[in-house]
């Protein structure tokens, strides 16, 4: 394997694809590579390609979340999502691109069982353990989305900028099909270089967990405030992040057996949420 | 003397006879409270060693020629192995030797669970290594697995033949009970996930084989090596200086020590095998999962007149049946009682001791049947366990060595008084409690166990012993123990320990029996050490030897003169002082228990199910303590574990392969600093008069035995909800509450139906 | 051939892109003071500093460290939260440790004073099996004594 450091994102650009992966803070490529689920010839370091900092509404891919965890400039929702996401030392490495395209924590997907997302024939976690899987959009993949930043994204309606488009945060994620079995819509290669975050009235970000800290969501509840509209939006819940149309719409959510609970939980959290954002 | 005794051992609950050969000292027990040094905290003497990344654990030994041992896994829960070719994998680069379940008995070709040990490689790096392993053609022919736990006890799929127990009659108690309570309660299978994983380094030295290995036993581990491959057992030499936690797991060889034993053989080089994160939660033991049945009656005074149940124990592929039913046979003073245990011989990973096996799991299926008893009588729970308090060893009428489980309540009162005061603090959505259980434990250790003391010229002191220090602070509790003796300030003594060959046998560190074993043998060979020196004392200044005693350093008269030690050891140059110490029998006709309560103060979440430890109040009686900072330390460690237990660690099996889902340490969820409440520490510090001439019992596992009925009972408190099942994630919480929500309903709707 | 610059010193290392920095800091330059317990980035036990702040190097490539400083236990044996830790009795096997120690300099280097809500925050990705949270928490809230 080679290591690549491009200086610009039009060089770095160039030396994707044919088998060369993208490499930002590596909290999740990494362990995918050692354990053969992903594969690479060369990874490119973008260290120096990918726009980092914080400008006004405009967040570089390559930011921290420890950098934003500490901001005093973003929304509360994406603050406190970065806040609450990971350990410490992982929020330090990884950065707010990476984290949107982060793969899932299923475990039958992380152990390689041939399961739909591996682009089997059916989803293991359905009929196996799923105590932390899907209770939407899970009719052929159950794997809950990981990012606590990209529920609160999506609520604050950000904008990403790859190196050939920009598109809502919304656009990133699709459900995996039988011919796309992947749950991010970027192109092979594109790069995802820049969010835009608008700013709301107020926003917030409630996570239920199995511990205190350090740990993926069961259920994460971003809700975002603009006048008289407020946009909800859940991790842990759907193989994407899941935009919540209104409360009403967890009365219509598709929970597995051991999923239910989450549906309770997501309850109280949306409305914490737009408590806390009224 | 030495003397031989038919007497009973205990290891993790489990009592045999054996013949010992004990040996006795004179030694009076020290008078209760702190001493110079023994009963006042010491920080740590390898502190600074562990701290600063200098302490070499089995992980760090690097030896020259090196080789690095991968082993090959079964994928499969059940299989046997059709074919096997191992010269693919001998094709590959660095490769130097492979064997299979054909060249040694300790692989298998017919795998159990998944992650059991077929075949090994060694190579120059662990990455070739691996690559060899999956390299290996295998034809696998696969079976179903056994999985469920009730139907293998149905099938007759048990471990060992099963354990029935009865007293009284407990149908015909029922019948008579004012309150009956019925009750199935769960516990999960959790891993040790000790941070060093288990591993060795075995290296040939002519006829002996040297082994580094993280270990909770060096002894243990030389004569099963010894014994599984065929050797004089002081041609095994196994070392353990420093180790990354055990908690259990770590008292035997293991496969991969065997493994890297014979590939080192046939490879005339050094051969290193460890385990990686996910093999260590695959195949370094468990606690095996339960399923209890349980049934109990008292009368409305609070009498507990009956109690029983059924237990299955979901043991694994392999290990052993785990005392589940002990509390409810031992703890409370109950006429009737009936117990049947099984253990279930299923298709997963082997259960290994981990800390108070089958008494945490028995602990809280019984601890929470009380308080349901409790609430359906309306008598006070703490009021109900002093009640039916047992005076007497109710499986024999024994008397106790010590027991001091009523003066536990009698602390625990002040902190079970805040129950009104911590439940008004509950609000619409966060409702407060608080809850108690009652522990009791084995803990007595027993001989054999061996200790010498040199004491040389400079006035500093040697234990020596092969014991090992698996990170309880027994390095540090020995030289106090020996500094006490020797009337040495602590910093004159030192410890070296983790060499079978340098040192005598000691014992193994499980059990809780580290301190009550090795202390009193280190107390002794100090004592012997201390009456040569008195002797020379009263020779070289012509004083009656009854006059002297050391202190701080000082030989002292009790005529009022005193010299420093140096000027009596000074004239010996290179000659010491050697003491020789032996840990003496248990007492007879008696029995060694340790007991406590722990107080939980919770808050849940009635909405999200998040439910928050807040305060463990934990009050034990093991006797004398030897270092209050390591002891304190230690009920810190069992709480955080026990944490872990109540409500995050899960190993999850896929129901139809029995494939281990929570591999890694983000799935499989160990406390975090985050996790933890504020943790209050008592001891009732009394020595126990009958046992050996310290006194002191075992405190690495009652800490973790009540917490997890605790926190159940402070949940019930708090909401009125039946926690039946750990861990107690928020599926459980809200199933609970809803329940209880249900039933309260009923009750409210009953009269005008 | 690159080089690593490590607790002052620069080292020269020879390795295949795709190792980590915790196998050339523990088998190539002999540091193994750095423990690796998880080596997938779950447990803390392998953190480093890179310039000052906390990485895990169990899934940190060593080629990517480039320019910047490490500093691995090492290079803080010194370091006052070394007696803390001993003297709170913050430690038990000792395995975790130097990647407790290696977190929490990090920590009090940005926050010296940190709040017991700060240190649970701060220190959550440092799992102890042990259990020596407790004292850990108030090693670091006493470091300075």
């Amino acid at each position: 394997m080679e290591l690549l450091r491009p200086e610009s994102s039009a060089e770095a650009v160039a030396l994707l694809g044919n088998g060369a992966r993208a490499l930002a803070g590596g909290t999740d490529l990494v362990p995918l590579l050692r354990d053969g689920l992903v594969t690479a010839d060369a990874l490119v370091e973008l260290g120096r390609a990918v726009p980092a900092g914080i400008d006004g509404t405009r967040i570089g891919a390559g930011t921290t979340l420890a950098e934003l965890e500490a901001s005093t400039e973003i929304p509360d929702a994406l603050r406190e999502a970065c806040r609450l996401a990971a350990s410490p030392q992982l929020r330090a490495m990884g950065t707010i691109g990476g984290n949107l395209l982060q793969a899932t924590r299923c475990w039958y997907w992380r152990l390689a069982v041939p399961c739909y997302l591996h682009g089997g024939d059916r989803c293991h976690a359905r009929d196996g353990q799923h105590r932390e899987h899907a209770i939407f959009g899970n009719e052929r993949c159950a794997s809950a989305h990981p990012s606590d930043p990209a529920a609160a994204l999506l609520a604050l309606g950000a904008t990403v900028r790859t190196d050939r488009r920009e598109l809502p945060v919304a656009d990133l994620y699709r459900l995996p099909t039988d011919d796309a079995r992947d749950v991010t819509a970027l192109e092979p290669g594109e790069l995802l270089l820049e969010l835009d975050v608008p700013r709301p009235d107020a926003s917030a970000y409630l996570k239920a967990m199995d511990r205190q800290r350090w740990s993926f969501a069961l259920v994460g509840v971003a809700a975002a405030r603009v006048g008289g509209e407020t946009r909800l939006a859940l991790a842990g819940v759907a193989p994407v992040p899941w935009l919540l149309a209104d409360p009403a719409e967890l009365d219509r959510a598709t929970p597995l057996p051991g999923t239910a609970y989450k549906v309770e939980i997501a309850r109280a959290l949306v409305r914490r949420a737009l408590a806390r954002t009224a | 003397m030495a003397r031989l005794i038919r007497t009973e051992k205990e290891v993790e609950g489990r009592y045999e006879e054996v013949w010992t050969v004990v040996e006795e000292d004179a030694l009076e027990q020290w008078p209760a409270g702190p001493l110079d040094v023994v009963g006042r905290p010491a920080a740590r003497q390898d502190g600074l060693q562990r701290a600063r990344g200098e302490a070499r654990f089995t992980a760090d030994v690097r030896l020259p020629g090196m080789l690095h041992a991968a082993v090959l896994r079964s994928p499969h829960a059940g299989a046997t192995v059709r074919s096997l070719d191992l010269a693919p994998a001998l094709a590959l680069p660095g490769v130097h030797a492979a064997i299979s379940f054909e060249d040694a008995d300790f692989l298998e070709r017919e795998p159990g669970y998944p992650g059991a040990s077929v075949a090994a490689v060694c190579a120059d790096t662990p990455e070739q290594a691996q690559a060899a392993v999956e390299a290996i053609q295998v034809d696998w022919d696969v079976h179903a697995p056994l999985l469920d736990p009730d139907e293998a006890v149905a099938r007759g799929q048990l471990i060992s033949e099963g354990q029935d127990y009865v007293r009284g009659d407990v149908e015909r108690a029922l019948a008579q009970a004012d309150a009956v309570v019925e009750a199935e309660y769960r516990t999960q299978s959790v891993l040790h996930s000790s941070m060093e994983t288990h591993q060795a380094v075995c290296a040939w030295e002519g006829e002996t084989l040297v082994v580094h290995i993280s270990t909770q036993y060096i002894w243990g581990v030389r004569d099963e090596i010894a014994e599984k491959l065929g050797l004089d057992r002081d041609n095994v030499r196994v070392i353990c200086e420093y180790m990354g936690g055990g908690f259990g797991s770590k008292n035997g060889a293991g496969e991969y020590t065997l493994a890297a034993a014979e590939l080192a053989r046939r490879t005339g080089r050094p051969v290193r095998c460890a385990l990686s994160r996910r093999e260590e939660s695959l195949d370094s033991g468990n606690r095996n999962a339960t399923i209890q049945r349980l049934r109990g009656g008292a009368r409305s005074d609070g009498t507990i007149i009956a109690l029983s149940g059924e237990y299955v124990n979901a043991v694994g592929w392999d290990g052993w049946v785990a005392g589940t039913n002990g509390p409810m046979q031992m703890l409370y003073s109950v006429e009737n009682v009936a117990t049947s245990l099984r253990g279930a011989k299923l298709n997963s990973g082997p259960m290994k001791a981990f800390r108070a096996p089958g008494f945490v799991e028995g602990t809280f299926g019984l601890e929470c049947l009380l308080d349901e008893l409790a609430a359906k009588l309306g008598v006070d729970p703490l009021e109900l366990r002093k009640r039916n308090h047992a005076d007497l060893d109710v499986l024999d009428g024994r008397p106790f060595s010590s027991k001091s489980l009523m003066e536990c309540y009698r602390r625990a009162e002040p902190h079970w008084e805040r129950r009104h005061e911590v439940r008004a603090r509950s609000d619409e959505t966060w409702k407060h409690g608080v809850g108690l259980a009652s522990q009791i434990w084995y803990g007595g250790g027993g001989p054999p166990s061996y200790a010498w003391v040199r004491v040389g010229s400079d006035a500093r002191a040697t234990v020596v012993t092969a014991m090992q220090d698996i990170g309880t602070g027994s390095r540090t509790a020995m030289a106090q123990i020996a500094a006490e003796e020797l009337g040495l300030p602590l910093d004159r003594v030192k410890v070296e320990l983790g060499d079978s060959a340098r040192g005598p046998f000691a014992s193994i560190s499980a059990g809780s029996s580290t301190i009550p074993s090795m202390g009193p043998a280190v107390r002794s060979a100090a004592g012997d050490a201390r009456r040569q020196i008195v002797e020379l004392a009263a020779q070289r200044w012509q004083k009656e030897e009854r006059t002297l005693s050391l202190k701080g350093g000082q030989i002292v008269c009790s005529d009022g003169g005193s010299w420093p030690l140096e000027s009596l050891l000074g004239l010996l140059e290179d000659a010491q002082i050697l003491g020789t110490g032996a840990r003496g029998p248990n007492p007879t006709g008696m029995r060694v228990l340790t007991f406590g309560v722990q107080v939980a103060e919770v808050a849940v979440d009635i909405e999200t199910g998040e439910v928050r430890v807040d305060k463990i109040v934990a009050i034990h009686d093991v006797g004398r303590i030897v270092n209050p900072l390591g002891a304190k330390s230690q009920v810190e460690g069992g709480i955080v574990q026990a944490i872990g237990h109540t409500l995050s660690e899960h190993r999850l099996l896929d129901p139809t392969t029995g494939l281990v889902l929570t591999q890694t340490l983000d799935a499989y969820k160990l406390p975090t600093i985050a996790d933890v409440p504020e943790i209050v520490c008592e001891f009732i510090d009394e020595p126990d008069s009958h046992l050996t001439n310290l006194g002191s019992k075992g405190l690495g596992e009652p800490p973790i035995i009540p917490t997890a009925a605790a926190i159940a009972n402070a949940i019930r408190d708090a909401t009125g909800a039946n926690i039946r099942s750990l861990p107690i994630d928020r599926a459980e919480m809200l199933r609970a509450l809803a329940e209880a929500a249900a039933q309260r309903k009923e009750k409210v709707g009953a009269p005008s139906t | 051939m690159p080089e690593l610059r490590v607790n002052g010193h620069a080292y020269a290392f020879e390795s295949p892109v795709g190792r980590s920095l915790a196998d050339v800091l523990r088998d190539d330059l002999g540091l193994t003071g750095t423990k690796v317990a998880c080596g997938e980035g779950h447990c803390g036990a392998c953190t480093v500093q890179l310039d000052g702040t906390p990485v895990l190097s169990c899934i940190t490539l060593v080629h990517t460290v480039g320019e910047r400083e490490v500093t691995t236990i090492e290079g803080l044996r010194d370091h006052p939260l070394v007696e803390a830790f001993v003297r709170a009795d913050a430690l038990q096997c000792g395995f975790c440790t130097p990647g407790q120690i290696v977190s929490a300099a990090a920590l009090v280097a940005e926050t010296p004073e940190p709040t017991r809500e700060q240190i649970r925050h701060g220190m959550a990705g440092n799992l102890c099996r042990c259990g020596a949270y407790s004292n850990i928490e108030e090693a670091i809230a006493t470091w300075r004594d």
